[in-house]
């Protein structure tokens, strides 16, 4: 895995688990063996004919779960690119299907030899009674697959977002810049270096604690405004910040390193190309239940030219607003001639 | 020995001067925020040594370096920089130094003293090998030791005139000391030949028309026709020229 990448980035990133290995068809196997027993425990008790009922379900069992497993094998690439939600329902539907047929045919191969023993129902009964119990477990097994695929998305996301953050934040750019700015003011105005050296440390403490959790707007407004204090050191009048987040609950609830790698952005791809330098306009506001946040700034042309793009921060936020609100978030990107703004929408005071 | 500094950065600035007045027998001349500041002072101040930051608004340092390098008697050209991602560019400028920032005093020192061994011949020498990695933004052009900027989006069209070629602009016309046909190259994507001796801004072609000779000819946009002269077009490039203006 680790030689290839895109194999490796490819699995940890797909819905569905690959049944094609052998861990997984082994397990749907044990699955199988297990749902088994508890039919046949169900009908028959430890009685004289529990070996016989249960070979029986087996059979019948084993065959449907290894056809399962290889048809979602074949499948697995088409029900990716179906997206998540329809991916799980598609495998449903199939798994379903798949379920009804084996049971027709295992109706018409025993009725044909006249083993009419293995079934006592009728042929609707059987069909109906196949297709509730096999609706009731693949339902549970799709739920668990699809609960244990938001959970993996999220960790990744999240281990994604710490490393952007990481990166932005150590970004050679923005480090060793703040550090040359230091290296001046250790001589010229030793009480500023003194406070840059506190905020530089106190913003690294806080990416490295932070995890994509909740937090609350005012600590993600501190984290923001320490940021642009250092950034200010260094590019001096050419940056200016408005920050218009007046009527905001403090405590309102957003997904933390959310407000400082954009506003970073709007720094790196627009202020610093600027010889006259621009104001990065942060604005807040609640609408309802949803908190909107606003950032904007003014670019060159060239910048836009060069379609820098506000890159992976941006589309990391995005994607962590999608897992933790679904449909409930939006990211809005507004590129103008002249001016980039990115606007966040979502419900705010939600506990995860 | 004079210096320029030029950093966006006002700390930056003031670190690296306050390293150069420590040190003897350099002085600073000046100090310039950004590229094009850094073009106008090199003509003002004829500087021997500039520090040149590389990552700055409007005109890179990478870029103004091409531009010095068209001087007569161009500075020797140290960069500084925070990130180390620039040094094959600023190797093709033919740098004499590469400074990483924080600069450290004695990599500075090394370099200035590096700097102030080497001849004008040397340092002229040097200019004539840069090479241009990226494509400019802007052309430069030269009178005496005055170097003006033309963005190359506001250029309307190049004539070659005997060894120069002429540039109109949207502020009027310079000569600049390069050749036709590397501005075609570089700038492929947004000049078309027109004649052996003529480069035409596409976008700012209104039409191709037929004057009373039957001669083929461009007539450039109003905002672009101060000039109200109208270009021939030669029989050769007609049909490149029609396909790629019109489109086929």
């Amino acid at each position: 895995m680790a030689a290839n990448p895109d194999v490796a980035d490819r699995d940890s990133q797909a819905y569905l688990p690959d049944f094609c290995a052998a861990r997984t068809s082994f397990f749907a196997v044990l699955l199988a063996e297990l749902v088994a027993i508890a039919i046949s425990l169900a009908s028959e008790g430890f009685g004289d004919t529990f070996l016989v009922e249960l070979s029986k379900t087996s059979l019948f069992l084993l065959w449907y779960v290894l056809l399962a497993a290889a048809l979602l094998c074949r499948l697995r690439g088409w029900l990716e690119r179906l997206g998540q939600r329809r991916a799980f329902v598609a495998g449903f539907v199939l798994l379903q299907s798949l379920s009804i047929v084996l049971a027709e045919a295992s109706f018409l191969l025993t009725s044909r030899f006249g083993v009419s023993l293995v079934i006592s129902h009728s042929h609707l009964n059987f069909l109906l009674s196949i297709f509730v119990i096999s609706a009731i477990i693949n339902s549970l097994t799709m739920r668990y697959l699809y609960v244990s695929s938001e959970w993996r998305r999220s960790i990744l996301l999240e281990a994604q977002a710490r490393i952007s953050a990481l990166q932005a934040l150590i970004r050679p750019h923005f480090l060793f810049n703040s550090m040359n700015t230091i290296a001046a003011l250790t001589r010229s105005d030793p009480a500023r270096a003194e406070e840059a050296v506190e905020d530089l440390a106190d913003l690294l403490r806080a990416n490295l604690r932070a995890s994509s959790d909740r937090a609350s707007i005012a600590s993600e407004i501190e984290i923001a405004q320490l940021y642009e204090r250092i950034e200010k050191l260094r590019l001096g009048d050419r940056l200016r910040v408005d920050w218009q987040l007046t009527d905001l609950p403090a405590s309102a609830a957003v997904p933390g390193l959310t407000l400082q790698p954009l506003l970073e952005n709007a720094i790196y791809h627009g202020i610093e190309g600027l010889p006259d330098g621009g104001t990065v306009t942060v604005a807040g506001r609640m609408d309802g239940p949803y908190l909107e946040l606003r950032i904007s700034n003014p670019m060159s042309s060239e910048q836009i030219q060069r379609s820098d793009g506000h890159g992976m921060a941006l589309a990391n936020i995005q994607q962590r607003l999608e897992l933790a609100y679904g449909s409930r978030a939006s990211v809005t990107v507004d590129q103008q001639a002249d001016n980039f703004s990115v606007c966040l929408r979502f419900p705010a005071n939600e506990s995860a | 020995m004079k210096l320029l500094i030029v950093d966006d950065e006002q700390p930056a600035r003031d670190r690296l001067r306050r390293l150069i007045d420590e040190a003897a027998g350099f002085e600073v001349a000046g100090e310039a925020s950004n590229g094009a500041e850094a073009i106008e002072m090199v003509s003002a101040l004829h500087p021997d040594v500039i520090l040149l930051d590389i990552r700055m608004p409007g005109i890179q340092g990478i870029e103004v370096a091409h531009h010095l390098n068209h001087l007569e008697a161009p500075p020797a050209i140290i960069f500084t920089t925070a990130f180390d991602e620039y040094a094959m560019d600023a190797f093709d400028a033919q740098a004499i130094g590469y400074l990483l920032k924080p600069v450290r005093r004695e990599r500075l020192l090394r370099a200035l003293q590096q700097a102030a061994r080497l001849s004008p011949e040397q340092l002229g020498a040097l200019a004539a090998n840069a090479r241009v990695g990226q494509r400019r933004q802007h052309l430069c052009a030269r009178q005496q030791d005055n170097l003006t900027l033309i963005p190359v989006e506001d250029v309307y069209y190049f004539v070659a005139d005997q060894k120069y070629v002429r540039v109109c602009h949207r502020r009027g016309e310079h000569l600049v000391d390069e050749s036709l046909k590397s501005l075609e190259q570089e700038f492929a994507d947004r000049f078309v030949r027109i004649h052996r001796n003529a480069l035409v801004a596409a976008a700012q072609v209104a039409a191709i028309e037929k004057n009373a000779d039957g001669h083929a000819q461009v007539r450039l946009r109003d905002n672009a026709a101060d000039t109200k002269s109208r270009l021939r077009i030669s029989r050769r490039h007609l049909a490149q020229v029609k396909d790629r203006l019109i489109g086929g």
